[in-house]
């Protein structure tokens, strides 16, 4: 599958944290979840492939082009941060104004569309709008522009349910086309669990795995077992484990393998939240 | 570049009245500073709002966001200064408008319309190459702090002219006309110096 995007060896390093060595590609038609706690890396990586940060070193290819931050390459790609960047005295039709004059693909029937689609009063002062509006409106903004890669930054944290799950269909929607791809990093697993086609996961500025969503929902597993069990699993096999209360829960990369081999054990499926939590709070026996 | 002028735009426009309310407030200096003072004082004050535009882009993270958008960093920087010309422009002839209608009203002897449009022409000069200092500065120490700075770019460029108005003195070289109208080149090399060091801060800023 062609690649919409290949980021290779990313580093970036400030003074406290580093970046170190990030690499995974989005594959067109797809999207792509990144998850991480708070302050692993997941911003700064979007801010270094969109060229907002200097990178120290790596390469970033979109279309498999070394970037170059041209400006029809700025017009294919869709970004939305977590919050909204117009002042608050703009209106959406005024933030549709300044960006027609900045996009050649700008498209003012497309906006109307999605404005009407979102609920939003087009002369309505963005200091009005709740949050979720908000976000919709930088949404319905990174849309109007027809671009081919929408790259998400928290963009639905804080967000109710309802709201969150209204956005997550548009995205759905996005890309039904297979020329598009979407990029959204997230707190909230459980939204990626819904829509993510690959989950990429950083910790500390590195990246831990980036897999097709259905090897971790499929694949990975997570062994609960006694600690006479545990000192019997082969150490090469533990992604992570955690002690706790009662038991050890193992987290390993293959289930059913785990499953024949260690008889007596509890496999159950892992979820992206057990495997982050693993990851970050458990230890690792390698 | 023109969506960078149109959004500063949108974003002062809410600010308009209470600018105005400003130079109306201030009218009650005339008798002091007489209408030309006035009309460099209202220049001025609308030459300092360029500040108020990056507050609201600092509030509102907008840098980092125009940086997504088909925009250079050159653009972005350039957008200020035609904004910052608009502004000085909109000052001068704010000021010079009031002047004239003083002038009307009182019958005052300063009423000469060749005076007046040269007082508003050093207005707009003064405002923008005061206005052109802030720029840099802001961009590289932010608004918060350009804030604080702008009295070191407003007085820098006073302090400018006054040292080479006395230099030209000690020289025993007259102002002639020939010399003022040299004023207008001098401001755009200025404004041009200051728009490369603009650029050369911005260009190394990440967001």
């Amino acid at each position: 599958m062609e690649n919409i995007l290949q980021v290779e060896n990313l580093s970036k390093h400030y003074s406290g944290f580093n970046l170190e060595g990030v690499s995974f590609s989005v594959p067109k038609g797809t999207i792509m979840g990144l998850i991480g706690e708070n302050g692993a890396g997941k911003s700064t990586t979007i801010k270094t492939i969109l060229g907002l940060v200097k990178k120290d070193s790596g390469k970033v290819s979109f279309w498999g082009k070394e970037l170059s931050y041209s400006k029809q390459f700025k017009e294919d790609i869709g970004v939305v941060f977590d919050d909204i960047n117009f002042y608050e005295t703009l209106t959406p039709e005024k933030a549709g104004k300044i960006s027609a004059m900045a996009y050649k693909q700008w498209d003012k029937e497309l906006y109307g569309n999605y404005l009407k689609r979102f609920g939003l009063a087009e002369n309505k002062e963005i200091k009005t709008l709740s949050k979720g509006m908000k976000t919709k409106l930088c949404i319905a903004v990174a849309l109007s522009h027809k671009p081919k890669l929408l790259i998400l930054d928290e963009a639905t944290s804080g967000l109710d349910p309802v709201m969150r799950d209204d956005i997550l269909d548009v995205f759905l929607d996005f890309v039904q086309d297979e020329e598009h791809s979407v990029i959204m990093s997230s707190h909230i697993t459980a939204d990626l669990e819904k829509i993510a086609d690959y989950i990429t996961f950083i910790h500390k500025g590195k990246v831990i795995l980036s897999k097709s969503k259905d090897d971790l929902r499929y694949k990975y597993g997570i062994i609960r077992c006694g600690e006479k069990l545990f000192s019997q699993i082969d150490k090469e096999e533990m992604l992570a484990f955690r002690k706790e209360d009662y038991q050890y829960s193992v987290l390993v990369a293959d289930k059913e393998k785990a499953g024949r081999k260690y008889k007596n054990a509890v496999v159950d499926s892992a979820s992206v939240d057990e495997i982050m939590l693993l990851y970050v709070k458990g230890g690792q026996a390698k | 570049m023109r969506s960078m002028v149109l959004k500063d735009l949108y974003n002062i426009s809410r600010n308009v009245r209470s600018i105005a309310f400003v130079l109306v407030v201030l009218m009650c200096l005339i008798p002091t500073t007489g209408m030309g003072g006035y009309t460099f004082i209202s220049a001025i004050m609308c030459s300092m709002t360029i500040i108020t535009t990056f507050s609201f882009d600092d509030s509102s993270k907008w840098t980092r966001y125009a940086l997504i958008m088909p925009i250079t960093k050159k653009e972005l920087v350039t957008g200020k200064f035609i904004v910052l010309s608009i502004f000085c422009l909109v000052g001068s002839v704010f000021g010079l408008a009031i002047s004239a209608l003083g002038g009307i009203l009182l019958k005052s002897a300063e009423f000469d319309v060749k005076t007046l449009l040269f007082t508003a022409m050093s207005a707009f000069l003064i405002a923008i190459s005061a206005g052109a200092l802030s720029i840099p500065l802001v961009f590289k120490f932010g608004a918060e702090k350009g804030r604080i700075l702008l009295i070191v770019s407003f007085a820098v460029p006073v302090a400018l002219c006054f040292g080479v108005y006395k230099l030209l003195e000690f020289s025993g070289i007259a102002i002639t006309d020939g010399l003022i109208l040299c004023t207008p080149i001098l401001v755009f090399i200025w404004c041009f110096i200051m728009y490369r060091i603009s650029c050369s801060v911005f260009e190394k800023q990440e967001c």
